[in-house]
């Protein structure tokens, strides 16, 4: 075994083998840095070239994108706060508030060590686990998927905040978005409203851009200034390595959680790295400054997603049941060199099964290596004023968000969602839960609705079930107890009983509450078999959005920091300067109306000259039209096919 | 700047049109074949193998580029294709069997009429049903006897219609568990012992389950088949030593199911889906010469070595790739099945499913 692993190394010795495997961390880390686009783009934009290349190099190639996809996809969550992939949207709730403190060069430098050390740690779980794995994902059977789905929700509990009410109705929010979609065991399609878009579900692209992404830049441009709200550029990136070291058994942790995302087929890359976060801020004392740039909260699931890739290569080759769609690629190419993954390709192409293994090792080391080298220099783009940037990062966005299924529906979905993320932050919800619930409740009813089928009951009595059952409630038993160790004065939560009632809280109150009596009615309707759930969920949302609404009222719960109202009123003009993109991209076309907008940010809220905004305009024109052209995306061309 | 822009930019579109007259219709272009699924399905996968044969065989030297619309189960991109495709040959569809089911089955959702695309080019697939030892089946004609079969299968109505409806014509009746995820989740819930019939296409079998076999832990029953050039079910090429389901029915019932409703339903699905399951459409309209040199790129492919070792034999696993224009009648009549067929369909998944579909 050890013998092959180096001969497999010699591969790398050759010149060639490098450059292209060096070819491929490039391609990976450009599309993690552009926003919304994860592995899938990577290795499909790769594809192609990798064709014409021998096993050995397109499989170097590939893996090398695959690995570091998940490295360079903090920059943008962390300077920015859009989302350089779903499974980085943690790092926009903890790094993007430390680049704000003026600290990104400490959050990214902390974060791609911790990448590098969850992809070694990953390949390094890969060769160990390939004698054992392939009889341990057989011990697992639905039951068990179906209680780690469970665990996975559980650790969302944690991410709920201070106000519990709040946070559970941000969840439901997001199950009941998660609903959307075909039913799994029945062929019905809910909450659809006859739209062919809705048929598949909102991708999640979309919704972790909308979510997190708009709704950060929108406050950014309504705020003004630049990202970073203070002076000085702040302590370096060796700040960030020592964070690492000190929390170095947070990396290990996370690296674990993530590879065991990987490996099992029902959690998949976003769930693991919110599991890892979910984890992190559960085992943690002090809780106080998650959600504010805590950098254990970016260490642990940075080094999860990366460790992610890695585990799902388990299931990818010796199953042949790839656990992402980018794993579904490599499958792919491997079946077009005649390479069968299953469980003989640890006797027949073990030296392959290796070079995959070397390549997420290396490009693990010299992408971080890569980002590590650029951050300083990035870092101090948070202190270029953000009106400058704002039009590029929303075009951006836009076009990534476009590419998940290239419908205007990918757009509308986004600004919605945009809206609603950046309500949710103006009135104090948190948004983790409501990224948990929409990517866990699939998984979680799927292997719930197989379970019941294969076992009736029965289920309730497999080991590995109590075993995941133990490990669920330990935290809550654990909780317990220390609560009543500690004898805590009576009202440690501050009462806030302020009597404000805070205009978008209510709004937003109102509106969740619609939302979830909608979605009860239309639920109803659905067949049985498809209904059970969503009812469930909304039902739940409708109890405690009516009770958090009479709370709202009556100026209870209000968020501790409320936007003034000159924010506010700046926020939703550009909330509706993006409804105005969308529908100005139906009419006249993508390219046109980025010009458009963009010309109108320059000037408005850039208050640039109007020559230079005209020539900034221009050139971002051209960039985009190149960067489409580059990468093979599409644009929408518009009615007017101007 | 930017009118100098346009300027450089009409000249060099001048120049370009002016020295491409007489040189191949595809020269300097772009062919982008519309794959209505995500990345990384068997029919994306299966295009983006082809892309650089198709660049390298059609005159001209096109960069052929794979678009991905997913969306509505398939529905989407297709319908995208029905409705925007400009008949100019370098726009092209390859329809998933997804598409092809929704299609025969009259989904209101569809949009799209094969009857008005022109075939390219046409492989297929076959698949093979396999048991557990446990259900003491020791071979294909056992099943009526065999208690206890449990099969999954993704959300319906997906691939698994054909089986299901396979297995109703044999007079059998498996409990069917749906909402896996897709056919490789149930494979592993059929190693684990969770299920005990499983049915998977034959490259699926001859990597993954055949090693299970030759273990005992798998039994091998029967293939669906597939038709040969005249449409007469013949045995499946991958898995020849294997009877096929016509076969199993005489085995069963003593009799040819011929005319029997359950039969049609069955061979629609089967022809639909699996033996047509991948085809390479163009918008009708095409001009014939376009057409034709699409297809004799076809058959330039086919007799290109590198061709037949990377995609012919390994992702198509032997099966043959058609000119469209040799098949295309054929393919068409396979495509349309009558309602009383499409009726039998519906009603075998509400009545012993409880599935709408």
């Amino acid at each position: 075994m050890a013998e092959a692993a180096l001969q497999a190394l010699q591969v790398f010795a050759n010149a060639d083998r490098l450059g292209l495997l060096l070819a491929g961390i490039v391609g990976g880390i450009v599309v993690g840095i552009l926003p919304g686009m994860g592995g899938i783009v990577a290795v499909s934009l790769l594809l192609p070239y990798v064709f014409r290349l021998d096993a050995v190099a397109a499989v170097a190639v590939l893996t090398g994108a695959l690995a570091v996809v998940h490295t360079s996809d903090t920059i943008t969550s962390v300077l920015i706060g859009a989302p350089g992939s779903a499974a980085s949207a943690t790092s926009v709730i903890e790094g993007h508030p430390l680049a704000r403190q003026g600290q990104a060069a400490r959050a990214l430098s902390a974060a791609f060590l911790s990448s590098m050390i969850g992809g070694l740690l990953g390949a390094l779980g890969l060769t160990l686990s390939i004698p054992i794995a392939r009889p341990l994902v057989l011990a697992l059977g639905a039951p068990e998927l179906f209680m780690l789905t469970l665990l996975g929700v559980s650790f969302a509990g944690s991410l709920l905040g201070k106000d519990v009410r709040k946070g559970l109705l941000s969840g439901l929010m997001g199950t009941l978005l998660g609903l959307v979609g075909p039913s799994p065991a029945a062929a019905q399609v809910r909450f659809d409203f006859g739209s062919l878009y809705l048929m598949d579900g909102i991708p999640l692209p979309v919704v972790a851009l909308g979510i997190f992404g708009v709704a950060e830049v929108v406050d950014l441009l309504a705020r003004g200034g630049s990202i970073a709200q203070v002076e000085g550029l702040g302590r370096g990136w060796l700040e960030g390595v020592r964070d690492v070291l000190r929390h170095r058994w947070l990396v290990v942790r996370g690296a674990l959680i993530g590879m065991w995302a990987g490996i099992l087929p029902a959690l998949g890359a976003t769930a693991g790295t919110w599991m890892a976060y979910g984890h992190v801020v559960a085992t943690s004392r002090d809780r106080e400054r998650f959600g504010k740039g805590d950098i254990r909260g970016i260490i642990a699931p940075e080094s999860a997603n990366n460790a992610v890739a890695a585990g799902d290569l388990i299931p990818t080759l010796l199953f042949m049941v790839p656990g992402s769609a980018s794993a579904a690629i490599l499958v792919g190419a491997l079946l077009r060199y005649g390479i069968l993954p299953g469980p003989r390709i640890l006797t027949d192409h073990l030296d392959l099964v290796y070079v995959i293994i070397w390549s997420y090792a290396l490009a693990s080391v010299i992408g971080a290596g890569i980002c590590f080298a650029a951050s300083p220099a990035l870092a101090r783009l948070t202190r270029v004023p953000f009106a400058k940037l704002g039009a590029p990062v929303l075009v951006a966005m836009a076009l990534g968000a476009y590419q998940a299924s290239q419908e205007m529906g990918d757009l509308v979905s986004l600004v919605a969602l945009g809206a609603l993320g950046w309500f949710m932050s103006a009135a104090g919800w948190p948004r983790a839960p409501f990224l948990i619930g929409f990517v866990l409740v699939g998984p979680m009813e799927r292997y719930f609705v197989i379970t019941k089928n294969l076992y009736g009951w029965t289920w309730l009595a497999r080991p590995g079930v109590w075993v995941l059952a133990a490990a669920l409630i330990a935290p809550f038993v654990w909780a317990s107890i220390q609560r009543l160790r500690r004898t805590r004065p009576a009202s440690e939560v501050p009462s806030r009983q302020s009597g404000r009632r805070v205009a978008v809280d209510v709004f937003l109150t109102a509106w969740v509450t619609a939302v979830f009596v909608v979605g009860a009615v239309l639920a109803a309707q659905l067949v049985p078999g498809a209904r059970e759930l969503p009812l469930l969920v909304a039902g739940a949302g409708i109890l405690l959005s009516v009770a958090q609404l009479f709370a709202v009222f009556r100026g209870h719960d209000a968020p501790e920091e409320v936007p003034e109202p000159a924010r506010v009123r700046a926020s939703l003009l550009l909330l509706a300067a993006l409804a105005g993109f969308v529908v100005l991209t139906e009419w006249v076309g993508f390219l046109l109306t980025a010009a458009m907008f963009t010309l109108w940010v320059c000037l408005r809220l850039a208050r640039m000259h109007p020559g230079f905004a005209v020539a900034y305009t221009a050139v971002l024109a051209v960039l985009v039209g190149r960067l489409a052209s580059l990468l093979s995306l599409h644009l929408p061309a518009g009615r007017l096919g101007l | 700047m930017r009118r100098a822009g346009a300027l450089v930019l009409t000249v060099v579109l001048v120049w370009a049109l002016a020295s491409s007259a007489g040189a191949p219709y595809y020269a300097g272009k772009v062919v982008e074949i519309v794959v209505p699924t995500s990345p990384g399905g068997p029919s994306d996968i299966l295009v983006r193998a082809i892309a650089p044969y198709l660049e390298k065989h059609i005159a001209g030297n096109p960069s052929v580029r794979v678009r991905n619309m997913p969306g509505g189960g398939t529905i989407l991109g297709s319908n995208w294709f029905a409705l925007n495709a400009k008949p100019d040959g370098l726009t092209l569809l390859a329809a998933p069997v997804g598409s092809t089911i929704a299609y025969i089955v009259r989904n209101p959702a569809v949009r799209y009429d094969f009857r008005n695309f022109k075939l390219v080019a046409v492989s297929g697939s076959g698949a093979v049903f396999y048991v557990s030892p446990r259900t003491g089946v020791r071979r294909a004609a056992d099943l009526p006897q065999a208690r206890d079969l449990v099969m999954g299968s993704p959300s319906p109505p997906g691939n698994v219609l054909t089986a299901i409806v396979a297995m109703d014509l044999l007079g059998v009746n498996p409990k069917v568990v749906f909402g896996f995820e897709g056919v490789g989740p149930a494979r592993l819930a059929f190693e684990r012992g969770e299920l005990t019939l499983d049915f998977q296409s034959t490259i699926v079998y001859v990597t993954q389950v055949q090693p299970l076999v030759r273990a005992g832990r798998a039994v091998p029953l029967m293939t669906l088949g597939y038709l040969d050039e005249r449409g007469r079910v013949v045995r499946d090429p991958a898995v020849p030593d294997l009877p096929t389901v016509y076969e199993v029915y005489q085995q069963i019932h003593g009799r040819k199911p011929d005319g029997l409703l359950r039969w049609k339903a069955f061979r629609a699905l089967f022809a639909a889906g699996w033996v047509y399951g991948r085809g390479l459409w163009a918008p009708g309209g095409t001009p014939p010469e376009v057409l034709r040199e699409l297809h004799e790129a076809v058959d330039r492919m086919n007799r290109d070595p590198d061709f037949q070792r990377d995609v012919a034999q390994r992702l198509l696993e032997g099966y043959a790739l058609h000119r469209g224009d040799r098949v295309e009648a054929v393919v068409h009549r396979n495509l349309q099945i009558t309602l009383d067929v499409v009726k039998f369909i519906r009603d075998l998944m509400r009545d012993k499913y409880g599935q709408e579909i």
